[in-house]
């Protein structure tokens, strides 16, 4: 039985258009959703308004017993990110916030390994997200992506963050985070210029290194990866179903189980690192993520 | 030409890479070795087919046909040493950290200065392969202004026992004077920014006990705004395989080396390793351009970058301790 759902949105930060370009194409082509026309006749809203008029529409489908799959990020504020948990709570729906890349391949066996204590205690993690290409965010590189790399780590050592010192400019900026037991972990993110044979918008580096008591795993979240070179060309083709596909198993799975592998309080814990970093660039200090 | 004379100070084991690269090259000779412990330098003498030792570098510097000295000792004991050998008119090759405090780098500095003898402070990465690569594709263009360097040199604990000086920060002045230094200068010297701030955080990973930092995490922030993110690790498990990686992103484009860039990888019975290239000799290229300055030509690790070394590693350690950034100015 198939998932109906329903299109709300084609704008985002900038001229961002997930709608059409990712989560359209990838809802079409899964067996378990059917794309309709109408709010109404919808289980399940996929939200990419501008950022602005995100969240209170999030609320509204929330209230209207909708289940949401929202654009990342989830809300423009921490505040309404928070309200949004507490009414999905409340109205008992899923709302999956849109941070697919946790659901790559690579990074889904390397958190399944961590937890898994394949490198012994986790103590570090180093991650570089650099996309080469595309349409600069206006908000800043920080806000517009910032919060993938920070979700990947949250989900690869399962702990929170604590501290946040950023440094950088908005659009290449480096977090060092702090969290529970000792643990650090330090992700650039930003974005570079064009890069022959990446598309645009392409990741040119995403990768991450977790540095465990007894090992060290090393993930290129690029891969799994053929590389082809012809004639012409000379690029990485990914083998397996993407990490938007992964998404909409996710959410799949929410819908039919009531509980779904990712929700708003990741957008939650992601937006208060974002935010936090923005107020350590500001004051040139490490801050308290004040959870 | 009379070939420059060189005399070891400290029989240790980065002397074999420094006399390996005395005998490389035609216009240095090995006089002698010094080393406090008799039995050590007159093994070291004998395995260079019998020249001079001597426990002391008084006795050391009297010896016919001495220009310049190679010091290989303890870091602390670099500034009374380095000191002796200005005075005594002679050049000196320093193992870095140039010193380990910012007042005793700026005094040899100084010293060398006025006795008009060459200073160079060994930091070998300038003279690596890939060190000079990267430089060269920043000096070329072609990725435009840096904006970025990530610069990691992972590896397993190397030292001895609890007996290692490099363990006592009083004697090494910490991990980020001893071996940060490396990146610390690396970076910048890519870069061609001054540095304005260090941020830094430290591990005790390998035991919990240990008064060094055996990982250093050190970002640094320059004046154009780049950022460098510097990470030197003994702590890594397991120490077989060490890593080396590093990307550096410009205006234009990014230059990248993975952990697997250089090196190959064994897969065998007893675990699996990385196998260096074998490539450039990095000690012989830093000798050859001491040689050089000595000869006339500019130092191409200058005495006021070396200084600078120093006022970054005493930065990271102060950060690590305050958990806040530090200014710094060189």
């Amino acid at each position: 039985m198939t998932i109906t759902v329903a299109l709300v949105g084609n704008g985002g930060i900038g001229t961002q258009d997930h709608q059409n370009s990712m989560y359209r194409p990838a809802f079409e082509r899964h067996p378990g959703f059917q794309v309709v026309g109408s709010v109404d006749e919808a289980e399940v809203l996929s939200i990419a308004l501008p950022l602005a008029e995100r969240g209170k529409a999030v609320a509204d489908a929330i209230r209207a017993g909708k289940h949401v799959l929202a654009d990342k990020p989830l809300a423009a504020t921490l505040a309404e990110a928070l309200e949004i948990e507490r009414l999905a709570a409340e109205h008992r729906v899923v709302v999956v916030p849109a941070h697919h890349q946790r659901f790559g391949a690579a990074l889904r066996s390397a958190t399944a390994a961590v937890r898994a204590g394949r490198v012994g205690l986790p103590w570090n993690v180093q991650c570089d997200f650099v996309v080469a290409g595309g349409d600069p965010a206006p908000t800043g590189e920080l806000v517009n992506f910032g919060l993938y790399p920070v979700d990947v780590v949250r989900a690869l050592l399962g702990l929170e963050v604590r501290r946040v010192h950023a440094t950088g400019s908005p659009d290449l900026v480096t977090l060092l985070l702090d969290h529970d037991h000792g643990v650090t972990s330090t992700i650039v993110c930003g974005r570079v210029p064009a890069l022959r044979d990446l598309p645009p918008g392409g990741l040119a580096v995403h990768r991450y290194r977790i540095s465990g008591s007894h090992g060290v795993l090393a993930v290129d979240a690029r891969k799994p990866a053929l590389q082809v070179r012809t004639t012409n060309t000379n690029g990485p083709v990914w083998t397996g179903p993407g990490t938007v596909d992964a998404l909409l198993d996710v959410v799949a799975a929410g819908v039919a189980s009531g509980r779904a592998a990712i929700g708003p309080h990741d957008a939650v814990q992601a937006q208060r690192v974002i935010e936090a970093a923005q107020r350590s660039i500001e004051a040139g200090q490490p801050v308290e993520t004040g959870e | 030409m009379d070939r420059i004379g060189i005399v070891l100070v400290g029989a240790g084991f980065i002397a074999d890479a420094h006399s390996g690269a005395i005998d490389a090259d035609p216009r240095a000779t090995l006089i002698g070795i010094v080393d406090a412990d008799p039995g050590r330098a007159a093994a070291f003498a004998r395995k260079q087919g019998g020249i001079r030792h001597a426990p002391d570098l008084d006795t050391a510097l009297q010896w016919p046909g001495v220009d310049a000295v190679i010091l290989c000792t303890p870091n602390d004991t670099h500034a009374p040493i380095g000191l002796a050998v200005a005075a005594a008119g002679k050049h000196l090759l320093v193992e870095k950290p140039l010193a380990t405090t910012v007042a005793d780098a700026r005094r040899l500095a100084r010293a060398f200065d006025a006795a008009d003898t060459v200073l160079v402070a060994a930091h070998t990465h300038r003279f690596y392969d890939y060190g000079r690569a990267v430089k060269q594709t920043i000096e070329s263009g072609s990725i435009g202004r840096p904006r970025l360097v990530r610069l990691a040199i992972l590896g397993g604990w190397i030292w001895p026992d609890w007996s290692a000086w490099v363990g006592d920060p009083d004697r090494s002045g910490g991990h980020a004077l001893h071996n940060g230094v490396h990146l610390l200068d690396l970076a910048t010297w890519w870069l061609g920014q001054e540095p304005t701030e260090i941020f830094a955080r430290g591990r005790k990973q390998t035991a919990a006990e240990l008064r060094i930092y055996d990982y250093l995490e050190m970002v640094v922030t320059y004046a154009d705004g780049a950022t460098a993110v510097c990470e030197m690790s003994r702590a890594h498990r397991p120490g077989s395989l060490a890593q080396r990686e590093l990307l550096v992103a410009g205006s234009e484009g990014i230059v990248e080396q993975g952990w697997d860039g250089e090196s190959s990888l064994v897969f065998g019975e007893a675990g699996t390793a990385t196998l260096p290239a074998a490539g450039g000799n990095g000690f012989a290229a830093q000798l050859g351009a001491w040689l050089d300055a000595i000869g006339g030509a500019p130092p191409l690790m200058p005495v006021a970058d070396a200084v600078r070394a120093v006022v970054l590693g005493v930065a990271v350690e102060e950060s690590i301790v305050t958990g806040k950034p530090v200014a710094v100015t060189a």
